[in-house]
């Protein structure tokens, strides 16, 4: 090791430089240099702060939407219960008991007037007016009843039933004086309970904010992420080896890339517009209408359309994960004698899968927070009935949260909040998978 | 290290065939029924969308294995053009309009072969114009609200900015109102209710303008609404505007009747030409933004999909003052005209286009 390479230390002339003139030491103690040393230390002080300044900005305003949608949302996962005391025999409904194990029971119970009996009897036991204090569909938990336990239209029965949306404002201090009253008659009587309300997990959309469920929803968007996992994922990890392992380089794959690149910048509502032309249009080929491809606001095409959408950030977190594979990986394994498909399958992609999954999450996580090509599609729809596969009429969350938020009914604020807080968790539940998958899969070298 | 890629190898090939598979079974279900039984579908005015929701939601709760009708919100003239493209599977069975169809929009549905089709009055509406409680109390006439709103009053750029320059007996507060974009049903219910009679109130050459063969000039003058700040165009979502005149109690707000009901407690109706806007006004129209509500219906969609009829005669039992669709803001029509949309819907006569236009 050469001398020259040790640092001096500025202790004083004691030999000349390569030009033979001699350096004087620093002087740290005059007031210039001084000056300088504080600039250093200021500048550093000046950044840290920034950059603690930007990182609590972010904090805050991320603090600012959880508190806000938990502390709206966390009420819509309550639901005030009336227990409505319900006399059977003497509603004067005629019903075969029979039918009520068959699928017809439900139409067998609606038949025979059991909405109208159970207002009767909400009129019986609140006094005129009572019906107004249950929810529209209070009903529906009574056939539920009736049809677990066909033997209750024996008897007299206290059920628990939802409370319209007026007495559920009312019960949180919200709403207008005479609801209020009514709540205050309703609680010295024992009739009101609270409860967490399991059925916002279970149900789908309704006009009636009591009723109301986000598992259409969800199943909805758990439809159309498994579709757009599958088409996104394979073609997406496939295109990202072909080109960085077997593809040469030319200009014909340097445009490839410029297209993609471009591609994972284009606007979602863009794909919307593609996937309406494509898999909804209809054309006319050689003389034949060939009609639409796939049903309207089917999950099947939102997944095809947001597949579309997410597939360049897919090849391109591919193509770098694949990238960042040392070239020795592959030397060793072309040395022992392996095929460059073997090369690729056993020992390139399994060192990439980390990334690869990193950037398909980040990228399924962008499409289940995505509005704006499937309003175009038609997911952006009322639909009672949770979906029932890839081709039913579905919508998915953040569009069900946008109908929500647009409801006439004042039940529907807290109640949009809930499916945010839904939303959050589902997103959270994603990126934990992602870092989960990360380590699991991730190889040091 | 070489542990590792063999058990990554294994997994690698476990997901690929897995996905396979899925992906197989998949597209099975994708090609097989797409012709087969399908549900009601339905598009059109944001305003009708909570009565046709409400209707669908009952439909399905009567039991029976019925499919679940899919309601889509995308206003008026949105709708309408979609209902027109064709009849087959992929088009819609119903259109919510909260206005008449146009004799154009008819002219494209008969060009695309849909054929006759039904015209159902639900109710009736009403534009309401509304102010936060706190709000200065305004007391409008129909002139006034051309004078303020209109892009070009009287032929010349519109010049007002408070509401002291339309009519010197009103205060000197800015105007700002907030409404619906181009594409509501609401916005042309207003220009066509509000607008164009104060414009005619206004304006000498108003009617003069309208009987001549060039629709542009009377267009400019008496139906565009200004785009240079008093009117704010708050998109399809009511619900901003009620929020909106909560926090700003000099602006007015333009929506349908329903969501003044529901918020009676902050808001309240702004009365025009003296009329406020309540259930009674509006349903005996004397409050000069009442409308109707209408479904139109595919004649040749009738028999196809299934229940369809049955959703219409649903329909008809709930549109009552006493109905479920009155208890969510809908304005019940006249008796006589309950009765003959009843009629229409049992009798499924077509609706006759030479009262269009």
């Amino acid at each position: 090791m050469s001398k020259s390479l040790v640092p001096q230390l500025p202790t004083g002339p004691k030999e000349p430089d390569a030009k033979g003139s001699w350096r004087a030491p620093t002087d740290w103690t005059t007031h210039a240099m001084q000056k300088r040393i504080r600039r250093r230390y200021g500048a550093e002080r000046r950044f840290r702060f920034f950059g603690l300044a930007a990182v609590s900005l972010s904090a805050a305003f991320l603090a600012f939407l959880l508190i806000t949608m938990v502390a709206n949302g966390w009420r819509g996962f309550t639901r005030t219960d009336v227990a409505l005391p319900i006399d059977f025999p003497a509603s004067g409904m005629l019903i075969e008991r029979a039918q009520l194990r068959t699928p017809a029971a439900d139409l067998a119970l609606a038949g025979a007037g059991l909405e109208n009996a159970v207002k009767g009897a909400a009129a019986t036991a609140f006094g005129p007016g009572g019906e107004e204090f249950i929810s529209e569909n209070a009903w529906l938990r009574i056939r539920d009843a009736i049809k677990a336990d066909p033997s209750i239209l024996d008897r007299k029965m206290r059920i628990d039933v939802p409370a319209s949306t007026e007495i559920d404002q009312a019960v949180r201090g919200d709403g207008n004086a005479e609801a209020k009253a009514t709540v205050a008659k309703l609680q010295q009587a024992g009739a009101l309970s609270r409860h967490f309300n399991l059925d916002f997990l279970y149900e789908s959309d309704s006009t009636d904010p009591v009723a109301v469920g986000i598992w259409g929803a969800l199943k909805g968007s758990l439809l159309t992420m498994a579709v757009t996992f599958l088409i996104a994922f394979p073609v997406g990890v496939l295109s990202a080896i072909y080109l960085e392992e077997y593809a040469p380089k030319n200009r014909w794959t340097d445009l490839i890339e410029v297209s993609i690149n471009n591609l994972a910048a284009v606007p979602s509502i863009i794909f919307g517009l593609l996937g309406l032309a494509v898999f909804l249009g209809s054309w006319n080929l050689f003389g034949y209408q060939f009609g639409p491809l796939l049903p309207r606001s089917a999950a099947l095409v939102g997944g095809l359309t947001l597949a579309l959408m997410i597939m360049p950030v897919i090849v391109i977190a591919s193509r770098n994960a694949v990238k960042a594979v040392p070239p020795s990986i592959r030397d060793a394994a072309l040395g022992i004698g392996a095929s460059p498909i073997q090369v690729v399958f056993h020992h390139v992609l399994p060192l990439a899968m980390p990334g690869i999954l990193t950037g398909t999450i980040i990228g399924m996580a962008r499409a289940l927070g995505e509005t704006a090509p499937l309003l175009l599609i038609g997911m952006r729809a009322f639909i009672v009935t949770p979906p029932g596969g890839f081709t039913d009429p579905a919508t998915v969350l953040p569009v069900q949260i946008f109908l929500w938020s647009d409801e006439v009914s004042r039940g529907f604020v807290e109640k949009t909040s809930a499916a945010i807080i839904v939303l959050l968790v589902f997103l959270l539940a994603m990126n934990g998978l992602a870092i989960y998958l990360r380590n699991k899969f991730e190889t040091r070298w | 290290m070489l542990r590792r890629t063999t058990r990554g190898i294994a997994g690698v090939r476990d997901i690929f065939g897995r996905l396979g598979l899925i992906a197989a079974a998949a597209f099975t279900l994708a090609g097989c029924d797409s012709n087969t039984a399908r549900e009601i579908r339905v598009v059109g005015s944001s305003t009708v969308y909570p009565f046709t929701t409400a209707v669908a939601e009952t439909f399905v709760n009567q039991g029976g294995g019925r499919r679940a009708p899919v309601v889509e919100s995308i206003g008026t003239g949105a709708g309408l053009k979609r209902f027109c493209e064709g009849v087959g599977w992929e088009f819609p069975d119903i259109a919510n309009a909260s206005r008449r169809i146009k004799k154009s929009e008819y002219q494209l549905c008969q060009a695309n072969g849909v054929g006759e089709i039904m015209e159902v009055q639900i109710g009736v509406d009403g534009v309401a114009l509304a102010e936060a409680n706190n709000g200065p109390r305004l007391r409008l006439s129909k002139q006034d609200v051309y004078l303020a709103l209109a892009a070009n009053p009287l032929g010349k750029p519109n010049a007002a900015r408070t509401w002291r320059d339309v009519n010197p007996s009103l205060p000197a507060i800015p105007i700002q109102v907030m409404g619906p974009p181009s594409t509501s049903g609401t916005r042309d219910a207003l220009v066509e209710l509000v607008m164009e009679p104060g414009c005619a109130a206004a304006d000498p050459q108003a009617n003069a303008l309208k009987a001549a063969k060039d629709a542009a000039p009377y267009d400019t003058r008496c139906k565009r609404i200004r785009d240079d700040g008093p009117y704010i165009d708050k998109g399809e979502n009511d619900n901003l505007i009620v929020q909106g005149l909560a926090a700003n109690p000099n602006a007015l707000g333009v929506f349908g009747y329903s969501y003044l009901e529901e918020n009676i407690d902050r808001l309240h109706g702004v009365p025009i030409e003296g009329v406020t806007p309540t259930y009674a006004t509006i349903a005996d129209g004397t409050y000069p933004g009442a409308r109707p509500l209408f479904l139109y219906v595919k004649k040749r969609h009738l028999r196809a999909v299934p229940g369809l009829a049955d959703f219409l005669t649903l329909y008809t039992t709930m549109w009552n003052p006493k109905g479920k669709l009155t208890q969510r803001g809908l304005i019940a029509a006249p008796d006589a005209l309950r009765a003959k949309s009843a009629q229409i819907v049992a009798q499924r006569a077509a609706l006759d286009p030479a009262g269009l236009h």
